[in-house]
């Protein structure tokens, strides 16, 4: 489903941050990516949603190469994705309902699917009836846990979650590890980025270990590796 | 566009215009002086146009003999005139005549003449018509050397004299109305830049979610056509009350001016005015969006 091909990518002050990135993602895959921060691990989940574009090399996502796409094609690109982030993101004067709602709304979906699919992923990330709460009377793994389902409430192939438990305590993180492992399971295809060891070591998943710019590691039923 | 889609963009751009408060104010303030202004120089070319083209069609000279002409030499003038080439219709115009014609043409405001109780100040005189407009200056040029004529009057001269005001009063308008127009376009990008910074949450969280960028654009466009819109609104309602106060005033002071009436020109220049507001709106937002919206 994603393929990197010799994907490198130096900024423009110089710092190289990728060099020659190899990696296949199958569909349906739970993939960790890790590695101390400034290692490029950021930067190779950027480029997945077209934040970032490599200097060289090629993203193939779905069959495209989505290096080339045209800056009007990738909103559609991105409808095909859910993205969660470390700081959540939510709209401090939408309630929970609104905030998810507001993903389908902004990419016009019709009234009636908004009004099935909402409460649908509420309940999946057991929220089901918060939907009337603000997200600043929310604990932070609750306001994680609306993100999530803001993320998946378009049915996306493909969820990328870049340190979404930075913010949180453990048991909470573990909580939202849960959740993606369901979501997993489902058939959607899992990116996540974290340097917290006692997780990934736990989940047993693929692991990729990013380190000064290239692949240390890329290991199934992985571990964390090192410490830091 | 759907029609959901479309309530959501008027919403959220009415929601902007009110949080944005004094801002919108001061570009609201600012379009609708630029387009009064702007207005109030149309108003003023349009009617110096429209007296302009009344006098420059006309083909008539007025002719004023000196005083005390007997009634031959007043002949022998009419015989020289009438020979000049280009001459349709020469009429004699005896004082008295002219009197009542002037008293005509002044209308209720005649009693004003009265103070001159029997005493007729005008000359007599002659209306010659020529079959073209381009003939006036010729003829009468040849009809001044005439010996006998004491003076004559003749629309061009006072055409000329028009489109010269004109030209100028269209000049200083243009400069007054660029620089005005600038300052409208540079607040009201100003005021959209507000609403892009206190949005910036929001239209971050739309890109990853795959908002198109005409989609996240739209909100900021309308906002700026909308404020261009009210100060325009704003502008042909003062223009509609002033023209037709001014159109009162010069009616009762200056009787026989050829002004403009009110409809249709305050429709036309209304439509032109929300126009030009909207555009500036438009503008206004654009640049902002250039400059702070990477979407």
């Amino acid at each position: 489903m994603i393929e990197m091909i010799d994907v490198s990518k130096t900024y423009k002050n110089g710092v190289m941050a990728l060099s020659d990135i190899n990696i296949t993602i199958p569909r349906g895959d739970f993939l960790f990516v890790v590695g101390s921060s400034g290692a490029g691990k950021s930067t190779l989940i950027k480029m997945i949603f077209r934040e970032e574009l490599p200097t060289s090399g090629s993203i193939i996502v779905n069959g495209k190469n989505i290096v080339h796409l045209k800056e009007w094609e990738v909103p559609y690109l991105r409808r095909n994705m859910g993205i969660v982030f470390q700081d959540f993101r939510l709209l401090p004067n939408k309630t929970v309902f609104e905030n998810v709602a507001f993903a389908l709304q902004v990419i016009e979906a019709p009234r009636r699917e908004i009004q099935k699919k909402v409460p649908h992923v509420l309940e999946m990330v057991g929220l089901g009836d918060k939907g009337k709460v603000y997200p600043n009377q929310m604990s932070g793994g609750e306001q994680q846990r609306v993100a999530i389902a803001r993320a998946i409430v378009n049915n996306p192939l493909l969820v990328i979650a870049d340190e979404p438990t930075g913010n949180l305590d453990p048991d909470t993180s573990w909580e939202i590890m849960r959740i993606f492992e369901q979501i997993n399971k489902a058939g959607t295809t899992m990116i996540v980025a974290t340097h917290e060891k006692a997780i990934v070591d736990g989940m047993q998943k693929r692991v990729i270990a990013i380190e000064q710019g290239n692949i240390a590691r890329d290991e199934l039923k992985g571990v964390y590796g090192y410490e830091d | 566009m759907k029609i959901r889609t479309l309530e959501y963009f008027i919403k959220e751009a009415v929601g902007s215009i009110r949080h944005n408060g004094l801002m919108s104010l001061a570009s609201v303030s600012t379009v609708a002086l630029t387009l009064l202004i702007l207005g109030m120089f149309l108003v003023m070319v349009l009617n110096l146009n429209h007296m302009a083209a009344a006098l420059e069609s006309q083909v008539q000279i007025s002719v004023y003999l000196q005083d005390n002409l007997s009634e031959q030499e007043i002949a022998a003038v009419k015989q020289k005139i009438s020979q000049l080439p280009g001459l349709k219709k020469i009429e004699y115009v005896s004082k008295d005549q002219a009197l009542q014609r002037f008293r005509e043409q002044l209308g209720e405001q005649q009693t004003i003449l009265n103070d001159l109780g029997e005493e007729n100040p005008l000359p007599n005189g002659f209306d010659v018509i020529v079959e073209h407009p381009d003939q006036v200056r010729e003829v009468a040029q040849a009809v001044s050397n005439i010996k006998g004529v004491e003076k004559l009057r003749y629309e061009k001269e006072i055409v000329e004299r028009l489109f010269t005001i004109t030209r100028m009063i269209r000049t200083v308008g243009l400069i007054i109305i660029v620089f005005l127009a600038l300052a409208a376009m540079f607040i009201i990008s100003n005021t959209i830049r507000l609403t892009v910074f206190a949005r910036r949450r929001e239209i971050g969280i739309m890109k990853y979610v795959g908002a198109t960028d005409w989609f996240i654009r739209w909100p900021f466009l309308l906002e700026g056509v909308m404020l261009g819109f009210l100060g325009a609104f704003i502008a042909v309602l003062l223009l509609t009350k002033f023209y037709s106060v001014f159109i009162g005033y010069v009616t009762e002071s200056i009787a026989f001016m050829p002004i403009l009436p009110s409809y249709p020109i305050v429709i036309y220049l209304g439509v032109f005015l929300l126009g030009v507001g909207m555009t500036i709106g438009a503008l206004g937002s654009t640049i902002s969006l250039r400059r702070f919206l990477h979407v």
